[in-house]
């Protein structure tokens, strides 16, 4: 069974080994450059006043390095590649071609047959998306001291989620393969249904993970504002800013509307609006995520998906219980 | 080695076409005293056939004396109290059948009334050598 | 008999898709050793009866008892005593002739490689081929010889020659009567195709509009059938038995009746039947609406 297994799904094996390792090998050859700009730590460069050697490493990082941000957004596909690959051909091609009754009419009894197969296929998926993530984590090492790991490029592409994605991709594909019994379509299903509940969770349901921290303070004479955002700063640009605002001197949030008619008064007095504002004694607030949280919004975020991929991969076993093929 | 064949159209049951060739091959001497026929595996593989049905074949051909089964060994061909014929009185016995018939149709009967003419002629026969 | 002496049993088994029955009621026994044919015509249910006998579907109502067990229960025990041949005898095409007997073997505990690679080697199929290089007659052969390495005690194969040309159809029966003759087992194959049957089968079941219609020893289902030929008459004929066809001309009648005697009337004669004529008359029958009528009114 073992061996069955590694002989139907080694092409699979193989081409997602070459993709993880193209990359690899690509973000080792970029990421080499990039850690040598830092060479004593990106740590070093943090904060206001920076060296001037700092500084030029920072605006190398920009200027050479600034389609890293984009690339990344783009590698958060990768999961999904290697667990709907793995998963979408696991039910289906057996259905396409007729061989699910020669597979479960062996000796080995079909449940045990699919335990093998979802066990041995999601771990490699697990671990291929695991090796993907820990090459992307050590490539932005820098980016993530300077700008935090928070953000798309960073969250989504580090740590444990990318293996968190992967299995539910292998899972929603194995379901909808199971369901649909033919490959190319599962993987398309597969993939509105990964986006949906990404786009979903990433947006709707990660900034709650935990209760934001929030920060309420005078608007200073010199502070940079503007009225749909006061530019208020956490301490750290690693921190994550959920949300802004402005407050009265009674305490009652300001409207957009209100804002932007101090902003035009201000204008109008020929004031800078933060010394407008100052003078009114409003306050100004940020909810953020310290960085400090990242590990344990990453597991809230992996124990999502893994949680969804159980309950897909439980709905397979139970189509298998009933023999609905 | 004796080789069996059938014909799936012919409408005689296949285990009947076993005997009756197994009946011919001693008639025209094809089989011998103490001659094997094949294995009962051997004719189910070589002529597609039940072996269930050359086992029942078989136990015909026993039970009429033509054969004897001895275990382990195979089936083996008995000396014949009937007088085998040559080919050659076989042949001018089918001579005359042709013959007989080519006057059948030139009276005008059609393959379905010989046959049925034959087959009374046959059956009147074996009961009167039964009486 | 005691129920280890049949290989195969059902008692009101039948299987519903969503609200459509594709087998209903269907109680038979196949006794051990016996090569039975599973005829009817396309779409009767002849695979859903074959996949419940395999395991690979479960019943909705009444049950199934391969050698004692049930294949429902899909132990590896069970499993392991049934080859199952499917239409098409589908195998993983990109794999080798010797690559699927090293799957046969690693998933099979009983499973005899020298058996299989003396049959491939008589039929001169190379191993170190992808099955899906192999010709339609060499893929039915490997299929076979996968299944019969298995030493299966009950062999189980859907339609195994429709797909295939007349050489290679009698190549594969050789070779399937050949394992029979060998191994003993019992053999349960579905055909629509009707003559070519009495050579290999010796036991029947015709499965028409998702019911058996007729099961048994084909010696003693061909015995207790009758022709009737006699004046014409539509009406009772008392000792006639069970009127399975009944065509009427002008002036005569012909009946083919089971368990039945020459009716007294006079005029009347009565012969026997072959088993082609046999089978297409309970292939004929029109459904039982009757019956269906009678459930859903209760």
């Amino acid at each position: 069974m073992t061996w069955l297994t590694w002989r139907q799904h080694r092409a699979e094996m193989y081409t997602l080994g070459l993709l993880v390792a193209a990359i690899a090998v690509f973000l080792l050859a970029v990421g080499l450059p990039l850690h040598s700009l830092f060479p004593n730590g990106a740590s070093q460069c943090l904060g206001i006043d920076v060296t001037e050697a700092c500084s030029t490493a920072i605006r190398r990082l920009n200027e050479e390095h600034g389609y890293a941000s984009k690339m990344l957004n783009l590698f958060s596909l990768v999961p999904f590649l290697i667990g709907a690959f793995f998963g979408a051909p696991l039910v289906a091609r057996e259905m396409e071609a007729g061989t699910w009754q020669f597979a479960w009419t062996q000796s080995v009894p079909r449940m045990r047959w699919l335990a093998v197969k979802l066990g041995a296929l999601g771990l490699a998926a697990a671990l291929f998306a695991g090796i993907f993530a820990a090459v992307v984590t050590w490539y932005r090492q820098p980016m993530d001291v300077l700008d935090g790991r928070f953000g798309a490029d960073a969250f989504d592409v580090e740590g444990l989620a990318p293996a968190g994605y992967a299995l539910f991709a292998f899972a929603v594909a194995t379901a909808a393969g199971a369901v649909l019994r033919r490959s190319l379509p599962a993987l398309a299903v597969a993939l509105g249904a990964f986006l949906a509940v990404r786009v979903f969770v990433g947006g709707w349901l990660r900034p709650n993970y935990q209760e934001p921290q929030r920060l309420v303070e005078l608007v200073a004479a010199g502070d940079p504002a503007d009225p749909g955002n006061p530019r208020m700063s956490t301490g750290s640009a690693a921190d994550w800013t959920i949300a802004t605002g402005y407050l009265d001197s009674s305490g009652r949030p300001l409207s957009l509307y209100d804002a932007v008619t101090m902003y035009s008064a201000a204008e109008k007095e020929g004031v800078k609006f933060s010394a407008y504002l100052h003078e009114r004694g409003v306050q100004q607030w940020v909810e953020y995520q310290p960085t400090g949280r990242f590990w344990t919004f990453q597991l809230a975020e992996t124990a999502i998906f893994v949680g969804l991929a159980a309950a897909l991969l439980a709905f397979v076993v139970w189509r298998f219980k009933r023999r609905v093929f | 080695m004796f080789v069996f064949r059938i014909d799936s159209r012919s409408g005689v049951p296949p285990y009947l076409q076993l005997v009756q060739q197994v009946r011919q091959g001693v008639l025209l001497g094809f089989l011998r005293n103490g001659d094997r026929l094949p294995l009962i595996r051997e004719v189910a593989e070589s002529v597609a056939i039940n072996p269930n049905t050359v086992a029942k074949a078989y136990r015909q051909l026993e039970q009429e004396g033509l054969v004897t089964g001895r275990p382990g060994q195979g089936t083996f061909v008995n000396e014949t109290a009937a007088a085998t014929i040559s080919p050659a009185t076989y042949t001018s016995l089918q001579r005359g059948l042709e013959a007989w018939m080519g006057r059948a149709r030139a009276a005008g009967l059609d393959e379905q009334a010989i046959s049925a003419l034959f087959t009374s002629a046959l059956n009147q026969a074996k009961n009167e050598n039964i009486a | 008999m005691t129920a280890t002496e049949y290989a195969l049993r059902t008692d009101g088994l039948g299987k519903r898709y969503r609200k459509v029955w594709a087998l209903r009621d269907c109680s038979l026994a196949v006794p051990a050793g016996r090569v039975t044919a599973l005829v009817g015509p396309n779409g009767a249910g002849k695979s859903t009866f074959l996949r419940l006998v395999v395991g690979l579907l479960a019943p909705t109502t009444g049950s199934v008892e391969v050698l004692g067990e049930s294949p429902a229960t899909n132990t590896p025990q069970v499993l392991s005593r049934i080859g199952f041949l499917a239409q098409d005898h589908p195998l993983y095409k990109h794999f080798t002739v010797a690559e699927l007997l090293r799957l046969g073997r690693s998933c099979n505990p009983r499973f005899d490689q020298g058996l299989a690679e003396r049959r491939l080697a008589q039929l001169e199929i190379p191993l170190d081929r992808k099955a899906g290089a192999l010709s339609g007659g060499q893929q039915a052969q490997v299929a076979l010889a996968l299944a019969l390495a298995k030493r299966p005690d009950l062999l189980v194969l859907d339609e195994p020659m429709a797909s295939l040309d007349p050489v290679a159809r009698l190549e594969f029966l050789q070779a399937l009567m050949g394992a029979v003759a060998a191994d003993g087992m019992t053999v349960l194959f579905s055909s629509h195709v009707v003559p070519e049957l009495e050579r290999v089968c010796d036991h029947l079941i015709v499965l028409n509009h998702s019911r058996v219609t007729l099961a048994g020893d084909i010696d003693s289902l061909v015995d207790e059938h009758r022709l009737l030929v006699g004046p014409r008459t539509t009406g009772d004929l008392g000792r006639a038995g069970t009127v399975v066809e009944a065509t009427h001309s002008e002036r005569h009648t012909t009946l083919l009746v089971r368990d039945g005697g020459l009716p007294a009337a006079p005029g009347w004669q009565a012969s026997p039947v072959g088993l082609e004529d046999l089978v297409l008359a309970y292939l004929r029958r029109p459904a039982r609406n009757d019956v269906e009528l009678a459930e859903v009114s209760a």
